[in-house]
């Protein structure tokens, strides 16, 4: 692990109910997300990865925009300085 | 007393809770906090997002006595969220909204 | 970073653009443009450079009647430098 992170990556954060986001992360990597971006833009697919800026790598990544499917991505890289949350779907 | 309280100390009392999140811009969101880290991001359960906050804000104003089941724009329900803390703007415990006064 | 088997797997979202380099790549940038070419290089912030680049920016127009419609403008650029915090996402391949 050489590289920096800001986000606290915790051993703490390892048990069940993590105080912060890292748990609720690895809990959802590989699981349907849905990202919004600041702009309202939505994407939907699955998330193959995060780092500690939001940067997001998606998989099968679809583009709405109000509330309509744009766009097909098959890979996504988002740039997280664009990303106001991610949720898991369930 | 020379108790003071840092800001992340209170977050930190809220986890557990339900919160209300003001973002900069038109956007609020209401959800349980289930953790958040240094720069505030931040991990919510059942949530839900009001869009279109303007409306909300000017109720607000006008009377002291109002609440968000005032707000008629569109919203959504999410079951789990992390939320960039970038844009949030204010953050309050559910128990002290609007429309709930306190005996003083 | 040096583990070498992880090399073709994406254990971090940067990992997709190293995956993507020689590749013709897809940008979207803020203010609804889009850049197709490609990807000669990227660093920690996610400053790109792209070669054979197609622009394409979307603009609303107002015709005499009030009426909007989408014109989108197209420019060719050999070599383009793109600072990181101008764009939104990038996809390795084209979206459908």
């Amino acid at each position: 692990m050489s590289e920096q992170s800001p986000q606290p990556n915790g051993d703490a954060a390892t048990d069940g109910d993590a105080r912060d986001p890292s748990g609720f992360l690895s809990e959802i990597i590989g699981a349907p997300v849905t990202v919004k971006l600041n702009s309202g833009v939505v994407y939907k697919g699955d998330l193959q990865s995060v780092d500690g800026y939001m940067n997001i790598a998606l998989e099968r990544a679809k583009e709405y925009v109000d509330g309509e499917m744009k766009r097909n991505y098959g890979d996504a890289f988002v740039r997280g300085n664009n990303v106001m949350y991610i949720a898991a779907d369930m | 007393m020379g108790s003071q309280m840092l800001p992340l100390e209170l977050i930190d009392k809220c986890v557990g809770s339900r919160i209300w999140v003001i973002m900069k811009g038109d956007k609020e969101f209401s959800g349980t906090l289930l953790g958040f880290d240094d720069f505030v991001n931040m991990v919510l359960e059942d949530v839900i997002e009001l869009c279109d906050t303007t409306w909300l804000i000017r109720l607000r104003m006008q009377s002291t006595n109002n609440n968000a089941s005032d707000y008629t724009g569109a919203r959504s329900k999410l079951p789990k969220i992390l939320l960039n803390g970038n844009n949030i703007c204010m953050v309050h415990s559910i128990a002290l909204s609007y429309g709930q006064k306190s005996n003083s | 970073m040096a583990d070498n088997d992880q090399s073709n797997s994406v254990s971090e979202p940067l990992d997709l653009v190293r995956l993507s380099l020689d590749e013709v790549v897809f940008v979207k940038l803020r203010g609804d443009r889009e850049l197709k070419g490609r990807l000669h290089a990227y660093d920690s912030h996610c400053n790109i450079v792209l070669g054979e680049v197609e622009e394409t920016i979307y603009t609303i127009e107002e015709d005499d009647e009030g009426e909007e419609t989408v014109k989108t403008t197209k420019k060719q650029a050999e070599m383009l430098f793109v600072r990181g915090e101008s764009f939104v996402l990038i996809s390795p391949q084209p979206p459908s």
